[in-house]
């Protein structure tokens, strides 16, 4: 392309190694593409590609927290109120925890003092 | 009230060619044939898609006809965005919860859950029946992976359908060409990855073709192991 050359300097890929004990230890998306689709391009060209977790991580934003404007009212079908993934696990969270407290507020008030 | 200044269109506020700021669906009145487009608001994540969301049921006594088919089923709306998307998904009955003879459809915007819609006529679709209890997660994971493009089949996807029936339900994806025997089969392995089918699952494929031929959805399918 130019006419002029200019050597860059070469260097190593730079690689970190890290020693784990179990398999619990590796990461959630070890040996996956990134975009998760076992593909490392995107035949056809680039596409709008997003991984299950991504997705759910979006799922609190808060735009999706009202209701949207026209939403038909089909009692049994649509709901004016977000219902709440796992219900059944959230009832045993409940259930579980002897001091009545969800598992959040714990955290939240854990101090160094 | 003087109605020919004003179009036909009851939804002031919202325009043809995505310049208003809300993130609304679309509109979602019975007529089906009425589109408008969406797009996705500030700072939230385009689909690669539009997709709408449509709902059907139906008294199983009633014979089904297509013009009644397309009677029954309704648009909810229509979502641009990831964040769209939850709204209208947070909203929804889980499918487990449905009641009767119901589905859920996904369709990208633009294309009828109808088998004789332009984009459905050469085309056909899996089937996975599940045993009751399996409907709403599956039918999560198998529309989270099509709106995130994990089945890269080019234009080939038409949508998702999740169908509650008396002693099963079944989850459907729809392509556009049938006979395109190298994207059925990666919708196939796709699916298997994405829902965690155990290895032995049977999938069943029918072309739409078919469905019109015996006015059925679910019988007479091409066993795939």
């Amino acid at each position: 392309m130019s006419t002029s050359r200019q050597f860059s300097e070469s260097r190593a890929i730079p690689t970190r190694t890290v020693l784990i004990n179990d398999t619990t230890q590796l990461p959630h998306d070890y040996c996956t593409t990134p975009g998760g689709t076992l593909f490392s391009t995107t035949p056809g060209g680039t596409r709008i590609i997003y991984d299950r977790k991504f997705l759910l991580d979006r799922r609190n934003s808060p735009i999706a927290q009202t209701a949207p404007a026209h939403l038909p009212v089909i009692p049994g079908v649509t709901s004016q109120n977000v219902l709440r993934e796992n219900k059944k696990n959230e009832a045993n969270n409940h259930i579980n925890k002897h001091d009545g407290k969800p598992i959040t507020d714990d955290a939240q008030f854990e101090m160094d003092i | 009230m003087n109605q020919l200044e004003r179009p036909k269109d009851e939804e002031d506020q919202e325009e043809t060619d995505c310049h208003h700021d809300n993130s609304d669906g679309t509109n979602n009145n019975n007529n089906n044939n009425r589109r408008k487009t969406v797009c996705p608001g500030a700072g939230e994540h385009p689909l690669q898609y539009n997709y709408t969301f449509w709902y059907s049921r139906r008294t199983p006594s009633r014979p089904a006809s297509s013009q009644s088919y397309e009677q029954n089923i309704r648009q909810i709306g229509s979502v641009a965005s990831v964040e769209q998307f939850w709204r209208f998904y947070s909203h929804l009955v889980r499918p487990g919860d449905l009641s009767g003879h119901s589905d859920f459809h996904l369709f990208k915007e633009g294309i009828k859950p109808m088998w004789e819609d332009e984009s459905n006529r050469s085309g056909g679709k899996w089937i996975i029946r599940l045993r009751k209890g399996l409907a709403s997660r599956f039918w999560e994971n198998i529309i989270l992976a099509m709106l995130g493009e994990q089945f890269m089949v080019g234009e080939e996807i038409c949508g998702a359908v999740v169908s509650i029936r008396f002693q099963e339900d079944i989850l459907s994806i729809w392509n556009r060409t049938s006979n395109d025997q190298t994207t059925t089969s990666r919708i196939r392995d796709t699916l298997r990855r994405v829902l965690n089918l155990p290895t032995n699952s049977i999938m069943e494929y029918k072309t739409h073709t078919d469905s019109l031929r015996d006015n059925s959805s679910f019988r007479n399918t091409k066993i795939s192991l």
